[in-house]
This record gives C-alpha cells, sequence and structure tokens, in this order.
C-alpha cells in the first residue's frame, strides 16, 4: 500500500478495489486474497445450490402422487441422496463459514487477511476436489445411501460409494483447514483496541463454528477411510456380517454429524446476531450471553450425537443420557432468541430485505428447535424416528436456519462484496415468497410425519396425497423465490446502484472503515477500536462511511505512527 | 490522519520473512505455532476414532486382545519405540540448536531424526510382511490356523489400520525431514526464523505420542 | 513472549529421553508380571505419564503461550467424551431385551458364520 492512496479513502465509488486491481484470470485463481477467496467460494457453493435444489425440487415433483410420475424408484433414491450429500457437504457446511467467514471476518476484526492466506486458498482447492470427487460419484454409480452412509448397506452398493466417502474425506479436510485458519486469525490478528468483548458477534459465531470444525472433522475423515477399508478390504469393524458392528458406525458417524449440525447453524446465529442489532439500530442484548453461548452450544453438542440413534439398538443407559443432554442445548439456545427479541423491543426497526430474512429465521428456526426438543424426547422419538417430522424438523433448522440466515448475510454484505445494491422491493417480494413457501413445503410434513409418513420413500398410502401435493406445490413458491433472489443479485451487477460505504449505517468495521468495495488491503490504515460493535450512536454522530476523515468517534486511525 | 499515516507494520524494520499482513515476527511465529498445535489436535482426534474402535472391542472381547497381543513381537515393538524417542529427542536438539544459531547442528540432527524415522518403518517393513507370510491379514482375509478364535480378525483390523496410519505419518515425517534437510543446507533457516523446523518438530512429536500409546496398547497388554 | 523464544537447555532434553527411556523399560517390565486387571490401567497410566513428558519438555508446552496447552486440552477433553459416551452404549449393550438391532435369527446365523470360517483350521473355536 503506498500513501498516496490516502486522499481518496472513502469515496463512495474507490476506482481501484480488491475486484479490479488485477483482472487478469491467474490473479483471481492464485489469489490470496480472502475476500476474492470469499468470491470463489461463493461462486462454487451457489452451484452446489442450484444442482442440489434442482434434485429436491424433481424429488418433490415425483412425490405430487402415489406410484411413478417422473422418475424410477431407483433414480429417486440417487436423487434424494445426491441432494442430501451436496447440500450438506458442498453446501451448507461451507456456505457462511467459507463464503462470509472469509469475508468478514478478517474485515470484522480489523486484520488485512486470515492468518494463513496460502492455506485458505488451498483449503478452496480441497474443497473444489471434493466436488469434483462428488461429481465422479455421480457418473461412475449411483450412490443410493442418503446422505449418512449407514452400514452394511453402504458396503453393499454401488463402487460409487467408494468415490463418495472419498468426497467426503476431502471436503473435510477443506473444512478442518479453514477452521483453524479462523481461529488463529481470531486469535492473534484483532486490531489493536479489538478485545474479546468487542467483537462483533458473527465473529464468535464463526469462531465457535471453527472449533467444532476442528474438533469434530477428524473423526468424519476417519469414519470415512474406515467404510472405504471396510469395502476395498473387509476389515470387519463395522460389517456385522464378519463380526463387526454396524451401530458403531452410526457413532462414529454421528460424533461428527451432531457437531456438523452446530457447523451448519452457528455462523447463522452470528449472522442473525449483526442483523438484528444493525436493523433494529440497538445494541444487542445480553453481548456476553451471545457470544458464550455460541460456544456453550459447541461444546454441549459434542454430548448429544447419540439422539439420533435412539431406535438403532443402542443401550438404553446412552439413549436416556443422550436424550437428557440434548434438552439442554435448549438453554444456551433459548438465551440467543430471548436475547435477539429483546433486543428489537424499543429498537428502531426498519424491514429491509435481510432485516426480513431474519425475522423470518427468528419465527422458522423456533420451530425447527421446538420440533428438535420434541425429537430428543426418547419416547416420542421411537414414535417420529425416521419419518416426515424428522425430515420437516431438520428443513426447518438447516434451510429455515441456516440457509434464510445465510441470504440476510449475502443481501447485507452484498453491497460491500460488490460494491453494488441489489433491488430492495424484488429483495422483499422474494423474502416473502421464501418464508410463505418454505412454510408450506415443510409444515405439512411434519404433519404428515405426525401421521406416520416414513421419510426417504418412493412411494406411499393414498391418504398422504393431499399433504404431499401441499408440500410439492410449496416447493415451487419456494423454488420460485430462490430464483427471484438469484435473478435480481445477477442484474444487480450489472444495473445496479454504486453502493455508499456504509448503506446500513452499521458500526462494525468493515462498513466504518472500507469503501465499498473494499481496497485490496482491507483498510487504509490499520484501524484502532475503542467502543463496541453495536454502538449505532457513534455512527450517527458522524462519518461511518469508510472515509478516513469521517471515521466514526473512537475508531480513529491512527493520528501518526 | 493526514496523508502522511503509516500502518504499524510500515513503520518497523520489515524482516524478509514477515508476511505483509503480519505486524511483527512474534506474531507471525506465534500464529504459526498456534495453527501447527490446532492441526496436532485433528490428528489426534482422527486417531481417536481408532482408539474408540480399539476401547469397544477390547471391552467385547479381552481375550482376543490379550491373543492377538502374543502374535506381535514386543522385541520389534520395543525397539521401535526406542528409536523413535530417540528421534524425538533429536529432533528437539534440532530447534536447541537452531534457536543458537548453530546451523550444523541442526542439519545434523535433522539427518539423525531421518535416519531413526527410515528405521522405524524398515522394521515395520519385516514386521509387516512376518505377517503377511503367516497369513495374518486384516478383517476377512484373516488365515493364521494357529489362533483362530472368533474376533481375532478385528483385533489385526485395528493393529493393520492403527500403525498403517501411523505409519503413513512417519513416511510423511520422512518426507518433511528431506525438505527441511534442503532448506538448512540452503541456510534458509536463523537463530530469527526457524518456524518450519519447529513445526515439523511438533509434528513429529504427535506421530511418536502416538506410537507411546500403541506400543502397549497393541504389543504388551 | 514478546522476546526470543524459550531455549530448552541440552540438560533437560537429555534428562527427558533418559526418563522415557527408563518408562519404557517400566512398561515393558510391568506387562511381564501378571497383575490380572490392574495390567492394563498401569500400561495405560505409564504411556500418560510418557506422553505428557514429551508434550511439556520436547513440545515446550511447559514454558509456551498457556493458548496452545488450552487447545491441547480441549481436545483430549473431546478424545474422552468420544470414547466414554460410546462406551455407554457399547458396554451396556442390551441392557433392556428386545432392543437387539438384529433378530434372533440373525444372531445365530452370525455366530455360526463366524464359527464355521473360523473352524476350517484345526484349533478352531
Amino acid at each position: 500500500m503506498s500513501a498516496a492512496t490516502n486522499s481518496d479513502v472513502g469515496a463512495d465509488a474507490p476506482a481501484v478495489h480488491y475486484l479490479n486491481h488485477d483482472k487478469s484470470i491467474r490473479s483471481w485463481l492464485l489469489t490470496i486474497d480472502h475476500k476474492r477467496i470469499g468470491i470463489m467460494y461463493l461462486v462454487s457453493v451457489s452451484i452446489a445450490f442450484l444442482v442440489a435444489g434442482v434434485l429436491a425440487m424433481l424429488v418433490r415433483y415425483e412425490l405430487l402422487s402415489p406410484g411413478q410420475d417422473v422418475m424410477t424408484a431407483e433414480t429417486y433414491n440417487k436423487f434424494f441422496s445426491m441432494h442430501g450429500i451436496m447440500m450438506v457437504f458442498l453446501f451448507i457446511i461451507p456456505s457462511v463459514p467459507a463464503v462470509m467467514g472469509n469475508f468478514a471476518l478478517p474485515m470484522h476484526l480489523g486484520a488485512k487477511d486470515v492468518a494463513f492466506p496460502r492455506l485458505n486458498l488451498a483449503s478452496y482447492y480441497i474443497f473444489l476436489l471434493g466436488g469434483v470427487l462428488v461429481v465422479i460419484a455421480l457418473f461412475v454409480g449411483k450412490v443410493d445411501t442418503g446422505w449418512t452412509f449407514y452400514t452394511p448397506y453402504s458396503e453393499r452398493t454401488s463402487d460409487a460409494v467408494l468415490f463418495m466417502t472419498m468426497a467426503v474425506f476431502v471436503a473435510g479436510f477443506s473444512s478442518i483447514l479453514t477452521g483453524l485458519n479462523f481461529i488463529v486469525t481470531t486469535h492473534k490478528m484483532r486490531a489493536p483496541g479489538l478485545t474479546w468483548n468487542r467483537l462483533p458477534l458473527f465473529v464468535w459465531g464463526i469462531y465457535a463454528t471453527s472449533i467444532v470444525q476442528v474438533l469434530a472433522t477428524p473423526v468424519i475423515g476417519i469414519t470415512m477411510l474406515l467404510l472405504f477399508l471396510e469395502r476395498l478390504l473387509g476389515i470387519g469393524i463395522f460389517d456385522p456380517a464378519l463380526g463387526g458392528d454396524p451401530v458403531l458406525f452410526q457413532h462414529f458417524f454421528w460424533f461428527y454429524s451432531h457437531p456438523a449440525v452446530y457447523i451448519m447453524i452457528l455462523p447463522a446465529f452470528g449472522i442473525i446476531s449483526e442483523l438484528i442489532a444493525v436493523f433494529s439500530r440497538h445494541p444487542i442484548h445480553g453481548y456476553r450471553f451471545v457470544a458464550l453461548s455460541s460456544v456453550a452450544i459447541a461444546f454441549l453438542g459434542f454430548l448429544v450425537w447419540g439422539h439420533h440413534m435412539f431406535v438403532s439398538g443402542q443401550s438404553a443407559v446412552s439413549s436416556i443420557v443422550f436424550s437428557l443432554i440434548t434438552y439442554l442445548i435448549g438453554i444456551p439456545t433459548g438465551v440467543k432468541m430471548f436475547n435477539w427479541v429483546a433486543t428489537m423491543y424499543r429498537g428502531s426497526i426498519s424491514f429491509q430485505t435481510p432485516m426480513l430474512h431474519a425475522l423470518s429465521f427468528l419465527f422458522l428456526f423456533a420451530i425447527g428447535g421446538f420440533t428438535g426438543i420434541a425429537l430428543g424426547v426418547l419416547a416420542l422419538d421411537v414414535h417420529l424416528h425416521d419419518t416426515y417430522f424428522v425430515v420437516a424438523h431438520f428443513h426447518y433448522v438447516m434451510m429455515g436456519g441456516t440457509v434464510i440466515a445465510a441470504l440476510g448475510g449475502l443481501h447485507y454484505w452484498w453491497p460491500k462484496i460488490t460494491g453494488k445494491m441489489y433491488n430492495e422491493r424484488l429483495g422483499q417480494i422474494a423474502a416473502v415468497l421464501i418464508f410463505v413457501g418454505f412454510n408450506v413445503t415443510f409444515f405439512s410434513q411434519l404433519v404428515m410425519g405426525s401421521q406416520g409418513m416414513p421419510r426417504r420413500y418412493y412411494d406411499y398410502l393414498p391418504r398422504f396425497e393431499t399433504m404431499h401435493e401441499i408440500s410439492t406445490y410449496g416447493s415451487w413458491v419456494l423454488g420460485a423465490g430462490l430464483f427471484l433472489v438469484m435473478f435480481y443479485l445477477l442484474a444487480s451487477l450489472v444495473r445496479g446502484r454504486q453502493a455508499p460505504a456504509n448503506p446500513w449505517r452499521a458500526a462494525t468495521l468493515e462498513w466504518t472503515h472500507a469503501t465499498s468495495p473494499p481496497d485490496e488491503h482491507n483498510f487504509h490504515h490499520t484501524p484502532i477500536v475503542t467502543r463496541g460493535p453495536y454502538d449505532f450512536r457513534a455512527v450517527e454522530l458522524g462519518g461511518g462511511d469508510g472515509h478516513a476523515a469521517h471515521a466514526v468517534p473512537g475508531t480513529a486511525a491512527p493520528t501518526e505512527a | 490522519m493526514g496523508s502522511s499515516t503509516v500502518t504499524a507494520v510500515h513503520g518497523e524494520a520489515h524482516p524478509a520473512h514477515l508476511q505483509h499482513h503480519f505486524v511483527s515476527s512474534d506474531q507471525q511465529f506465534d500464529a504459526a505455532k498456534m495453527g501447527m498445535w490446532l492441526f496436532l489436535v485433528t490428528e489426534i482426534l482422527l486417531f481417536a476414532g481408532m482408539f474408540v474402535a480399539y476401547t469397544v472391542y477390547r471391552v467385547w472381547h479381552p481375550e482376543v486382545f490379550v491373543a492377538g497381543a502374543t502374535l506381535l513381537d514386543p522385541l520389534l515393538g520395543g525397539f521401535n519405540t526406542v528409536v523413535l524417542l530417540a528421534s524425538s529427542f533429536t529432533v528437539a536438539l534440532s530447534i536447541h540448536y537452531i534457536q543458537q544459531g548453530n546451523r550444523t547442528g541442526l542439519l545434523i540432527n535433522i539427518f539423525l531424526t531421518m535416519a531413526a524415522a527410515v528405521t522405524f518403518l524398515v522394521v515395520k517393513y519385516f514386521e509387516y510382511t512376518h505377517k503377511f507370510h503367516l497369513g495374518i491379514f486384516p478383517g476377512e482375509h484373516y488365515a493364521y490356523s494357529e489362533v483362530s478364535m472368533p474376533y481375532v480378525a478385528q483385533f489385526f483390523s485395528i493393529y493393520f489400520v492403527m500403525t498403517g496410519i501411523h505409519g503413513v505419518h512417519v513416511l510423511i515425517g520422512v518426507g518433511l525431514f528431506i525438505w527441511l534437510a534442503v532448506r538448512a543446507i540452503k541456510g534458509h533457516f536463523t537463530a530469527e526464523w526457524y518456524t518450519p523446523v519447529e513445526l515439523v518438530g511438533l509434528y513429529w512429536h504427535i506421530v511418536d505420542i502416538i506410537w507411546i500409546f500403541l506400543f502397549p496398547l497393541l504389543y504388551l497388554i | 513472549m514478546a522476546h526470543g523464544h524459550h531455549i530448552t537447555p541440552f540438560r533437560t532434553l537429555l534428562q527427558t529421553f533418559i526418563a522415557l527411556i527408563a518408562l519404557t523399560v517400566v512398561t515393558v517390565a510391568a506387562s511381564q508380571i501378571h497383575l490380572g486387571p490392574l495390567n492394563v490401567p498401569i500400561a495405560i497410566g505409564i504411556a500418560v505419564v510418557k506422553a505428557s513428558i514429551v508434550a511439556a519438555f520436547f513440545m515446550a508446552l511447559k514454558y509456551d503461550n498457556r493458548v496452545n496447552f488450552l487447545v491441547l486440552a480441549i481436545g483430549l477433553v473431546m478424545v474422552v467424551v468420544f470414547i466414554s459416551f460410546t462406551l455407554f452404549d457399547t458396554a451396556f449393550r442390551g441392557d433392556i431385551e428386545n432392543v437387539d438391532h438384529r433378530t434372533i435369527d440373525q444372531i445365530e446365523r452370525t455366530e455360526e458364520a463366524l464359527k464355521a470360517r473360523e473352524g476350517q483350521g484345526p484349533g478352531g473355536g
């Protein structure tokens, strides 16, 4: 960075920024800039979401009426498996941390980059390799195990499972390296004055997520490796025909995959904390409780995996222990919900698109959370296990929670990422469409599930037909909403209005100290932080438009080195 | 706050090894080391999966593990333990020397460590081939008629997978020591900057620690 | 940690190495004596001591930034969680009737199949 650029700091449309300082393909593919890597993730993850989403629409279409509609049972098994695997491993897990975490975390910390930029790029390519292996598996044969790969079926079915386990193994590495990078970044790269109590809650969310990624993901690695060896060499750890124990596989799988649920939801909590505070123009209520509840959820999340296995034949002792601890998760989650609602109280709420998604999140996640507690009740779960109730529950959490929060975050940071404003009116329409479509699709599944409709079935009894129809129609509304988002976001790149540095008048560093889009090195000066992340009064008092001369009081750049 | 403002990075002397996004060498070293520790924890959790399998099957079939251990040679296992401990000592010494700027000491100890790692692998190779010769294979291919109680195949599955993954780590270690040796010969490391030596050292100690557990669990009890 | 890094003295490193070798001899010796159920905890206990010595002196955790120790400690807690919570299941499997995931038929067939495989050798059973 040369001193000469300082004169145009904060101009609303910087002439040179991270997107255009070097336009060659090479400068993108080999970039170590966390913002560009975030964009590459955004593109890849969106493609995975598109493909997996279309698969879901097709699966839903097949279920419109009993019997065969558009595909055979084999294709149906393959499609729902692919939908699950791609959504989980290629979309949700990397979505918020790798896209928005990459883009926003270093800027929230006032850092120039993550601690290990080259490792960051490597994680991206490892993720890409995982994606390629998934595609290979698609063409080699059928993967019809669902996303859980339960033994012994996964040892008997097509060899494509070998590629799929490899893909999960490889994608896991990417997740580990990203988490490792973010933890070290949060510990070692904070700007002067940015104490732990001044971290934006998004950082806390990503930090808690990263802990889970580092601690849990290696276990899916060894699990996939053992499954691989089980198929190749018949080592007999999981295969009952050789004296192994298939339930042990489930322990291995869920030791990762339950915490992985928190890898999916914790960053979403982080985004929601940002959105609710900013669009209520009110400091977050109970900052410390919200921050530490993320860490508490991360740790409790490791102690509950057995609630996926209540009917697997595990011991009653373990079912009871896991059921009890599962209830405990409700406490830190409740702490968050109450604090978000309390933040809005006496706030000055503006219903812009990101906030609409945040409110939508509060509603949907409450349903997702409560149905989760219901499923954690041992006796009730025996009835509801493997029904549409479970399917609806985790879609309320993952789609209604994570995806909606991710959409909120994407809209929130879109002006900063691209320097363009999207069409607000279309954004609001899409948010409502998604909310309505989602509820129609999945609330009907809650009802069906409680009536006993089993999940993953190709065909069903005539009495479920009405509910399946409603659910499928809902999926069309939901799909329309999502395609609308894709349309107006892409359109904004071409025709969008130039974004100001701080369109939301937010108080975190990426808005107050950087232009839209930011400079290659994020900030023109390393910020010195003397206030909390939700000090909106400071923003109102002046500055906060990314211009050094108008910097938010108390966050001034160093006067002289 | 004017145009002459400089960030902290540019206010200081700028050593060649310091990357642009760090403020100081200490920050860079601490970050690298913490990153390495996090990586080591992932290694521990990778092996934890195998330790869980070991514990579960041992609780179910303790007699099989006693019988299985008799088929392993504690002399070779013990020898390999001493070899790895010695290599841990030399790798610690290599850091000790480069911290004092002693490049010869560094290089000698890297080579000693590498030699120990190769020795370990050679011994392991002979152990494996001997087992294969007897028909001791993992899982369903197990065909050793002298000891053929139910679930002994599981013991050897666990043995081969655990020592196999560990062996792969030793092999990676050899590669890393070759890389370190090349860089040391080129004179890349100084008392001020020796981060790769430190990190590979940490990695190597974890490989040693894993073996410290594998040896008694598999060979002795 | 502001300036320079801790240099562990040669003497300390050598003592560490000697202690580790001594403990290896102890663990081998202890395994040769039949102490019944005590053999396993003794072997694991010695291994834990050895690992702690390596971590404290060779890996210099004793002199290091405490956050690195915290990282290791949290990782180890997770290992304990993984093992113990899995044992809640496997050590108590079948503690109420009629919850085995296999049918009685399947269990019998598995046992027979295993016996038949093992029975191929002379020392079968």
